[in-house]
This record gives C-alpha cells, sequence and structure tokens, in this order.
C-alpha cells in the first residue's frame, strides 16, 4: 500500500486526540520528574493552597457547630430573668436593695406579655444530701414546673420528666440527673422506680435525665435531682419565690421587642427605678444566638479573605512554572512546530502540564485537609453530638475546580507566547 | 516539485535588510541539489521559506503544484508536517525522548495512535541500521546515530521533499559521509526530492546540482 494513502487512512481512523494520548501524559510525567525540586516548590504551593482553602472553610462550619453545640435542646427564641440588687434608689427605697421574682411575678407576666408562649421558673437548694441508704452523694436538687422542657429540653435517659399530675399533688417523685444516679446506683443500669432520699425525706425516681446545652443555670440536670415545684417548695419551706424566671417566645415574636415590657411587669410591681438596668439581669438567648452567627460570619469571612490569598498565591505559582516551561522549552516548541504541532498543540501541551500538577497537588491538599478535618471531627465529638468538621462534596469539587481553571488562566498566558513564538525563531533559541 | 518565482524577502528593522532579491529556483521531482553561499548570503532564509518555517514578502513559491503562500497557522503546521520532512546540523532531538518517541514525533500531531507510530518508526529506524537504538536517550548516541534518528524522523510521514540544514556541520569526516550515503540512498532507491543547504563543497559535489547563491540573488 502506498505510505502517503497508508497514513491518511490512519490518520483519519484515529482523530486527534493528543491529550488523551499516553505519551502526552507520560510527557507530563517525565518534564515535572525532570525538574523535581521546582515542581515540588510549585505543586507545594498549590497543595498547601486548597489544603488550607478546605480546612478553612470546613474548619469554620465545625468551630460554629461546637459554639451551637451549647445551644443544643435550648429553646434560642428565649430568655431568662434573675433578680438582682437595685442600683438606683425609687420610692423612697434606697439602692442595693433585694428582692425575689416569685409566682405572682409569672402570673403578671404572663398576663401582660401575650407574646409569651411559656413563661416558668426554677428554685434551686444547694449542698443536699442524696442516699439510697447505701451510698450518699452531696449535689443540687431544682424544683420545676412541667412547662421547664419547653425552655430546655432535657434528655430522658429512662422514665419520664415531671408532669403536671406531679406538681397538682405534690407528689414525692423526682428526676435523677445521670451523674448523680450512676454515684447513688453505681451497679444499676436504670434507676427508675427506686427510692432516693434528699436531705432524709424519701423520693421516687420517676425518670433519669441529663442535659446537651452547655448553658448553666445552677448546675447541669446530670449533676441535679429535680423535684415538682410545688413538692420542693413544700419540702425546703421556699414559698412562692424563684430563682430563675424563663420565658419562650411565640413563633415570629423576637424576645429584644419586648425585653422593656419584661422589665416594666417586673419593675412597677418591685418598686424599681425604670432606667434601673442593674436591679434585674435578662439573659436573651436568641440574641447570644446571634452574636455567634455574626461572630461566624465574621470567621468565614476571614477564612474566604485567607483562602483567597492562599489560592491566589498558588496560582502565581503555576502561572510562573509555566512561564518556566516556555522559556526553557522555547527550542524544543521550535522542533516540534517544525515537525506539524499547531499553535493549539502547543496550548494544550502546556496548559496540561499546569493543569496535571494543578490536580495531583489539589487533590492532595483535598485529601490531606479532609484527613486532618476528620481528626478535628473525632477530637471535638461527644457521646450527644458532633460537630461537622467537614467540606461536602460539592466544596471540594468547586475548590478544585476554581484551581485548575484560574490556574488555567494564570497558564494560558505563558501558553499564548509559547504559540506566537515562530517556528524559526524557536529553532534558532538557545 | 518546487516552483519559485521572483521571491522577495526583506527584514524590517531600523535598517532593514533585503535578504532575498528575486529569487528564481526550480527542483524537479527526484533531484538531489545542495544550496551553497557564504554566510549571510541568504541560503538559510530560502531554505526556512522552502520549509513553510518563514513567510517571503512577494513572488510565488509552489511546493508540489500548491501555492505556498499567506497560510494559516495550522495550515502551515500540516503542510510542514505531511510534505516536508528537516533535518538540522544540531539533530534536534527531544533529548528526554527515546529515538524511537523522537521518530515517531511528528505521527504524534497526526493523530495516530501510539502503537502504531512507534511501529512506523521502528521500520524508520531499521532502515536506517538503527533498530537496536531505539530505545536510547539522544544523550546516549553518538552524532552519526543522532543525525540518522533525525532523518528517520523526517522519513516517517513520507514527505515529498526532504530539507537539510547543514547535515553534516556537527560531524566528522567519516560520519559525514555515512550521512551523505544515506541522502543518497533515499534518493535513489525512494526517489525522494532533497534539498541540501552547505558550506562545505565536498558536500555539494555529491549533489545532482549546486544551485548558489550569493547576496540574496542567485548566481549559478
Amino acid at each position: 500500500m502506498n505510505n502517503d494513502n497508508r497514513l491518511r487512512r490512519i490518520s483519519g481512523a484515529f482523530p486527534r486526540m493528543a491529550i488523551f494520548d499516553i505519551e502526552n501524559w507520560r510527557e507530563i510525567g517525565t518534564t515535572l520528574a525532570r525538574n523535581k525540586t521546582r515542581t515540588f516548590l510549585t505543586g507545594f504551593g498549590i497543595f498547601w493552597g486548597v489544603f488550607m482553602l478546605a480546612l478553612l472553610l470546613g474548619g469554620a462550619q465545625g468551630g460554629k457547630d461546637m459554639l451551637l453545640r451549647n445551644f443544643d435542646g435550648f429553646t434560642t427564641n428565649s430568655a431568662i430573668m434573675f433578680s438582682g440588687k437595685t442600683s438606683m434608689p425609687y420610692k423612697g427605697y434606697a439602692k442595693d436593695r433585694s428582692y425575689e421574682l416569685d409566682l405572682t411575678d409569672l402570673k403578671r407576666l404572663r398576663e401582660a406579655l401575650p407574646e409569651l408562649r411559656t413563661v416558668t421558673g426554677t428554685q434551686y437548694r444547694g449542698n443536699c444530701s442524696f442516699t439510697n441508704g447505701r451510698y450518699s452523694v452531696a449535689g443540687q436538687t431544682m424544683g420545676c414546673q412541667p412547662e421547664f422542657v419547653d425552655i430546655m429540653e432535657p434528655v430522658m435517659y429512662s422514665g419520664r420528666f415531671i408532669n403536671e399530675t406531679d406538681m397538682a399533688t405534690s407528689r414525692k417523685v423526682c428526676v435523677i440527673g445521670k451523674r448523680i444516679a450512676e454515684q447513688i446506683f453505681p451497679t444499676e443500669k436504670d434507676p427508675v422506680g427506686k427510692m432516693v432520699q434528699i436531705n432524709g425525706v424519701s423520693y421516687r425516681i420517676i425518670g433519669m435525665a441529663g442535659q446537651v446545652s452547655e448553658i448553666n443555670m445552677g448546675g447541669k440536670i446530670d449533676e441535679q435531682v429535680i423535684l415538682p415545684f410545688s413538692t420542693f417548695r413544700r419540702a425546703f419551706g421556699t414559698g412562692d419565690q424563684l430563682d430563675v424566671v424563663m420565658m419562650v417566645a411565640k413563633d415570629k415574636q423576637r424576645i429584644s421587642d419586648i425585653k422593656q415590657r419584661m422589665r416594666r411587669v417586673i419593675y412597677s410591681r418591685h418598686y424599681i427605678h425604670p432606667e434601673d438596668e442593674r436591679a434585674l439581669w435578662i439573659m436573651d438567648i436568641s440574641e447570644e444566638f446571634e452574636k455567634i452567627d455574626k461572630l461566624f460570619l465574621g470567621v468565614s469571612l476571614l477564612a474566604g479573605f485567607i483562602g483567597f490569598s492562599t489560592l491566589i498565591a498558588g496560582i502565581i505559582g503555576i502561572g510562573n512554572i509555566m512561564w518556566v516551561i516556555v522559556r526553557e522549552r522555547t527550542q524544543e516548541i521550535g522542533i516540534r512546530r517544525a515537525l506539524g504541532a499547531k499553535p493549539r498543540d502547543i496550548i494544550v501541551q502546556i496548559l496540561s502540564e499546569g493543569m496535571a500538577l494543578t490536580a495531583v497537588a489539589g487533590t492532595a491538599g483535598i485529601s490531606a485537609a479532609v484527613i486532618a478535618l476528620g481528626i478535628m471531627q473525632r477530637v471535638t465529638a461527644n457521646e450527644i453530638s458532633t460537630p461537622q468538621f467537614q467540606i461536602l462534596p460539592s466544596q471540594a469539587v468547586w475548590i478544585m475546580a476554581v484551581f485548575l481553571s484560574l490556574g488555567s488562566l494564570a497558564g494560558l498566558i505563558p501558553a499564548i507566547k509559547a504559540m506566537r513564538i515562530k517556528p524559526i525563531e524557536a529553532l534558532n533559541a538557545k | 516539485m518546487i516552483e519559485l518565482k521572483n521571491i522577495n524577502k526583506t527584514y524590517p528593522g531600523a535598517v532593514p535588510v533585503h535578504v532575498l532579491k528575486g529569487i528564481d529556483m526550480h527542483v524537479r521531482k527526484g533531484e538531489l541539489v545542495s544550496i551553497m553561499g557564504a554566510s549571510g548570503s541568504g541560503k538559510s532564509t530560502l531554505l526556512n521559506i522552502l520549509g513553510i518555517l518563514d513567510n517571503y514578502d512577494t513572488g510565488e513559491y509552489r511546493l508540489d503544484g500548491k501555492l505556498i503562500r499567506d497560510l494559516s497557522e495550522n495550515r502551515a503546521a500540516e503542510y510542514r508536517n505531511r510534505m516536508i520532512g528537516f533535518v538540522f546540523q544540531s539533530f534536534n532531538l527531544i533529548n528526554y525522548k527515546t529515538a524511537v518517541e523522537n521518530v515517531a514525533l511528528p505521527l504524534f500531531y497526526q493523530g495516530v495512535s501510539r502503537r502504531k507510530r512507534n511501529m512506523l518508526a521502528l521500520e524508520q529506524l531499521e532502515k536506517m541500521g538503527l533498530r537496536d537504538r531505539a530505545s536510547h536517550l539522544p544523550g546516549e548516541m553518538s552524532g552519526g546515530q543522532k543525525q540518522r534518528v533525525a532523518i528517520a524522523r523526517a522519513m516517517i510521514t513520507n514527505p515529498s521533499i526532504i530539507l537539510a540544514d547543514e547535515p553534516t556541520g556537527a560531524l566528522d569526516s567519516q560520519t559525514s559521509k555515512d550521512v551523505m550515503q544515506v541522502f543518497h540512498d533515499l534518493n535513489r532507491r525512494d526517489g525522494k526530492t532533497i534539498i541540501i543547504v552547505t558550506h562545505d563543497p565536498g558536500v555539494g559535489a555529491q549533489t545532482d546540482r549546486i544551485i548558489r547563491i550569493s547576496d540574496g540573488v542567485i548566481v549559478d
């Protein structure tokens, strides 16, 4: 067969797919391997850029989850109220006067603020003795109403929480904190139904509870014994007084909008100067929540800025290596042009070297970030929740796509320069 | 085969240099000719125009009947690839590619599969007596071997003409003779049209015809 015809037949049978040709990739490997230090340094720049960007994105989410974990189980659209000391004299009362919140305040708050879904209160008594006759431990007792669960939902390990019947009949029942239960019932898996003595008085255990939230009001549920409010006031003779008042706003209502009216309800009854901010401490949980959101918006922006900077550094690295490749290989480009390489063949060759390096180093960067985030997640996880120290597959793809496309763009300028070199000039280059 | 009519070429600059001044030249199919001239006579510029590596300003150049003028980069690359085989003084092999890969390179740009082009490259190396050197890098070969690899590379696309720029300039006299023998064989046996640019009268004497160029004009 005529050689010319043979070549044409071969050419027709195998369309131009230089980029998929194994020799192209072998060549890329050879070129990159020939300049090990340069390849390593550039690759490391890309690796570091991708690694940092992925780590910052995944880390920011994990950090936010860790902080928000403090609010788990806690209704965010809520507020907690403590009485303090007055700091201004008012209506014949001197300043520095103490006062107590009580059940009447709850009633008045409910009446004056229809925006509130729940208004409830708790009492605490520390240094109580808990015993089952065999094991003893000291701790805190809390008295609360069934509505307590609307604000801070306890984790019920077994049994149930205080209900309306317990309250109405002042039943001598209690919910025991998990940590307390472990200490006085070390061999029992489930202490529900057993008796526990609090300061010498026996109560039947109806549930074992703990809490997810890190918010502490006089102690964690795990480390307390909880009595129905009515039972508590009878046991400790505390009357109507409340240590903490808790409120939950109805849906679409904001605590911050009704905070001043809350104050007015309390102040008018307890003769407190309307401008005495220190007499009543109101913690708006939703505000705290928003603060964290804002903090993390800032953290995300900072992470974005740092990530963007490393990205730019990586891309400059890619552009730089491509520039060096073109300069070093000008004569080779000339030889290839003389042998029939079209301008686009040269562009593909130069770009594919930069892109191969970006793809390999970038994938390594993403993988390293995933491993690092996995370790962070494992270290910060607890039995109740696991912060999401991870990047989404879509984020990983996005990072790689940005690096590859911006990297190509950076490499395009040297590649176009390579393409524009006249074969004869390139052949004469030394 | 090759027809040049009144070819002019001027390199622009502060002082424009008129390198080729109305070159008329005709090379028949199957001829082995040499272009001789002193340094700066314009012989390399002429070779570059013949090899479609450079453009000319005015005149007409026909290669195998095709008018070579104002070609796009892509079309010029295609013509170089399919119609012309180049042999350079400094071999111009790619030093990190083996002999067979160097020879196969022009076929890479035709999209020929790796297996096929390596097979064809091995055939060419066989013809040059270099089959056993197929997997060697240029750095592991002698000057004569390198030049024969370069000739094999020039031949692999079965081009109409072979353009050789001082092909023996970097070789000793015995190796030069061997390389010239290869050109003779290609010319006589395969009927290839070969144009050799040289300043070596010994090389010129071995060709069918000598075209002498001086100061941009063909003098003989």
